[in-house]
């Protein structure tokens, strides 16, 4: 099973890529336990982030970080930081 | 004459070359303020049904309010009004740049342009000598707008047209500096009357009841606007490209026509993207404003221009497939030097790439594919070939081509890079919105999937409610006139530093989407003063506003320009959504698409409209809206 955990446009210029591709988490809580420690000794800043950015999957809100949501194949794991436009 | 007006309104008839001041309807001006509702009122009450958009009796207004001038942040902004071409109801755009400013320092509030001229005219008005000047704009004519507003000079604020107004593009606007009224089609009505730009100055001083108090009070909103999490800090850094990653991250970033909400490359639109990559400079782009929200990039062969917003990333973006920002910016450049409006034109663009996908129309344009498209935009503004087809939008070519259920408006009106399947109220807003599918009108979706405290944007828990109220306030801000972006303040501070995983956050949010027929008595309360903008309009104009009475003047002025659209044909049928938004889902666990139906009745029900949409006598009495 493949998901992909989209990044802040920040934690994208850490890494220096936009996504992850994932194998095999079965929840939001182990894709994102799986994407942090791409980051390695970076984990501290992951998690400053992270914390500030809310969790989507396939564009849907995981109200609060529900780290027991399943995922399916294909699903899209996205941090979504909130902004105004127009 | 109340405070805050200058007192004048300007006639013109092109036609006869003739021009008349005439004194500001002060009992107009009490109930609907200035801008887009004086705008409506006079629309309404010097037209007769059933005219002609582009012909001599579609009167242009441009209108002020009572805040312009008055050097308050995100004041330079005017409201044009007029029947559209695009849509034949309710025409009304607004605009920031430097016009408002201008007109108002002449002494005038609100100008009326009537008649046609036969050849290219444009009109200068001296406000200070109390003269106005027909002058002859052959040569101007055909020029872009950055290339006439350079040829006019700096000694006046202009509002002009390019090419695609003298041409009647059904969605061309009208350009101060570099901003633009883009939506509706007014350019094509300026340029129908043969009008290449309208130019004002003068030296007056504006009037307030409390001057002392405004500018006390002035010195301390901009040190809240400073500290503001948006205003200060996200609008002022990433320019409305800010929200980009937002709204794909939601899946409601328009992608390839709507067929998608989100796109794998979107962040190489962003702000954050623009920051790091090309970024020459920020600027207000409309006169005084300290939030500063224009980018300025470089364009090859055009040099340092404007950047694109967020809506022209969205629709000649991801809309088309492409994540180019070079391209969007030069695109971009291209459609404010031509005067087109960018959300209408990435829409028809990106319909006319899916009529070529089903083999429907040989358009030669294709998603994700940039071939072609500066060359069609240039067709576009001056009606070449196919170009000529586009330039009437995307409903017409609708009906011409086929593709309805794929063809993206409400009213005739392209819809914003919000794809309301991921934003319930949003979609309800752009349903009813009197001059179609438009963001600007409201933007509930702040309040569901883009801003700090955001509501589960797809059950149906005040998705009928926000609009309402949002609606109201947005009239009421268009005809002070502020910078709608301005509401985006009246959210605090510290409801953006609530963790999104916290209970403060959980909680908060609960209580929001659970506070039904409370919020809209809570936002419809007369009791005090309670933000900058009734604050302003009280020590401006001496009258007294809260909150309570700027949603009464929005209600009164949405509910005027309801009957206008009502006198012109339209129907409660066009309170909709494009088929695919209605029909196609576009989240996984979507079977179909956006509600409307389940949440139309109650909208109007809060309306106090009858089920067909028609606003009952007694809501039009209570808002005292005459008919
Ligand atoms: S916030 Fe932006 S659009 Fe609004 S008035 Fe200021 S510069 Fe203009």
């Amino acid at each position: 099973m493949t998901v992909t955990v989209e990044l802040t446009y920040d934690m994208a210029k850490l890494l220096g890529t936009r996504a992850i591709p994932l194998e095999g988490p079965r929840t939001v809580g182990e894709a994102l336990r799986a994407a942090r420690d791409r980051f390695g000794d970076q984990g501290a800043a992951y998690d400053r982030m992270a914390e500030v950015a809310a969790v989507a999957v396939n564009g849907v809100l995981v109200a609060h970080r529900r780290e027991g949501v399943r995922l399916a194949d294909g699903d899209r794991v996205t941090f979504v930081k909130t902004a105004a436009g127009g | 004459m109340i405070k805050g007006f200058a007192g004048r309104v300007l006639e013109l008839d092109l036609g006869a070359r003739t021009f008349a001041f005439k004194p500001l309807d002060e009992a107009i001006a009490r109930l609907y303020l200035g801008g887009k509702g004086y705008g409506t009122r006079l629309l309404y009450d010097l037209t007769q049904p059933g005219i002609d958009p582009l012909g001599p009796e579609n009167p242009l207004i441009f209108a002020t309010g009572p805040l312009n001038g008055s050097l308050a942040p995100q004041s330079n902004r005017f409201a044009v009004v007029c029947k559209s071409p695009l849509t034949g109801g309710i025409g009304s755009s607004a605009c920031g740049g430097s016009f408002a400013f201008g007109l108002k320092k002449a002494g005038i509030d609100v100008v009326v342009v009537q008649g046609r001229s036969e050849l290219p005219v444009r009109v200068e008005i001296d406000g200070d000598a109390d003269a106005v000047r027909f002058l002859d704009a052959s040569e101007l004519w055909g020029l872009g707008t950055e290339a006439t507003q350079k040829a006019l000079g700096k000694g006046m604020h202009h509002a002009v047209i390019g090419p695609a107004g003298e041409n009647k593009v059904l969605y061309a606007g009208i350009v101060s500096d570099a901003r633009i009224a883009g939506r509706c089609g007014v350019g094509a009505v300026m340029g129908s009357k043969g009008l290449k730009a309208l130019s004002a100055q003068g030296t007056r001083k504006l009037e307030m009841e409390d001057e002392a108090g405004f500018k006390k009070y002035t010195q301390w909103v901009r040190q809240v606007f400073k500290g503001h999490p948006v205003l200060g800090e996200k609008l002022r850094r990433f320019g409305t490209l800010g929200i980009v990653n937002t709204t794909n991250g939601r899946n409601m970033l328009p992608t390839r026509n709507f067929q998608a909400g989100h796109h794998p490359d979107a962040m190489g639109l962003s702000g954050e993207y623009l920051e790091d990559h090309g970024l020459v400079g920020v600027r207000s782009s409309c006169l005084h404003c300290p939030v500063a929200c224009g980018r300025e990039v470089e364009v090859p062969g055009a040099g340092r221009v404007k950047g694109p917003e967020y809506e022209t990333a969205g629709m000649m973006g991801t809309n088309l497939g492409i994540t180019d920002l070079a391209l969007v910016n030069r695109w971009n450049w291209m459609a404010d030097d031509l005067g087109l409006d960018t959300i209408s034109l990435g829409v028809t663009l990106g319909f006319a790439m899916e009529l070529q996908e089903r083999g429907m129309l040989a358009t030669g344009l294709a998603f994700g594919n940039p071939e072609g498209v500066a060359e069609m935009i240039d067709a576009i503004a001056h009606r070449r070939g196919l170009g000529d087809e586009l330039a009437e939008g995307t409903r017409r070519m609708s009906r011409k081509f086929g593709g309805k259920e794929f063809a993206m408006h409400v009213k005739g009106l392209e819809l914003s890079a919000y794809d309301p399947r991921g934003s319930f109220a949003q979609g309800v807003e752009y349903a009813t919105t009197n001059r179609g599918g438009c963001h600007v009108q409201g933007a509930s979706m702040y309040f569901e999937s883009t801003g700090p405290l955001t509501i589960n944007p797809q059950n149906l828990k005040l998705k009928a409610e926000i609009p309402v109220v949002q609606q109201n306030l947005a009239c009421a801000v268009n005809s002070m006139v502020l910078c709608v972006f301005t509401t985006y303040g009246l959210v605090p501070r510290h409801v953006h530093a609530l963790k999104p995983g916290g209970w403060m956050h959980r909680l908060a949010r609960v209580l929001f989407e659970n506070s039904g027929p409370a919020y809209r008595l809570i936002m419809g309360a007369k009791l005090f003063q309670a933000t900058w903008l009734d604050t302003w309009l009280s020590r401006v104009t001496g009258m007294r506003f809260t909150p309570g009475h700027l949603q009464e003047i929005g209600a009164r002025i949405f509910n005027l320009e309801r009957m206008y659209n009502l006198r012109e044909g339209l129907t409660g049928a066009d309170d909709t959504l494009p088929d695919r938004i209605l029909n196609e889902p576009l989240f996984k666990h979507m079977t179909s698409g956006h509600p409307l139906a389940e949440l139309l009745p109650r909208y109007y029900e809060i309306r106090g409209w009858d089920a067909h949409g028609v606003p009952l006598p007694r809501t039009l009495k209570r808002l005292k809206v005459r008919v």
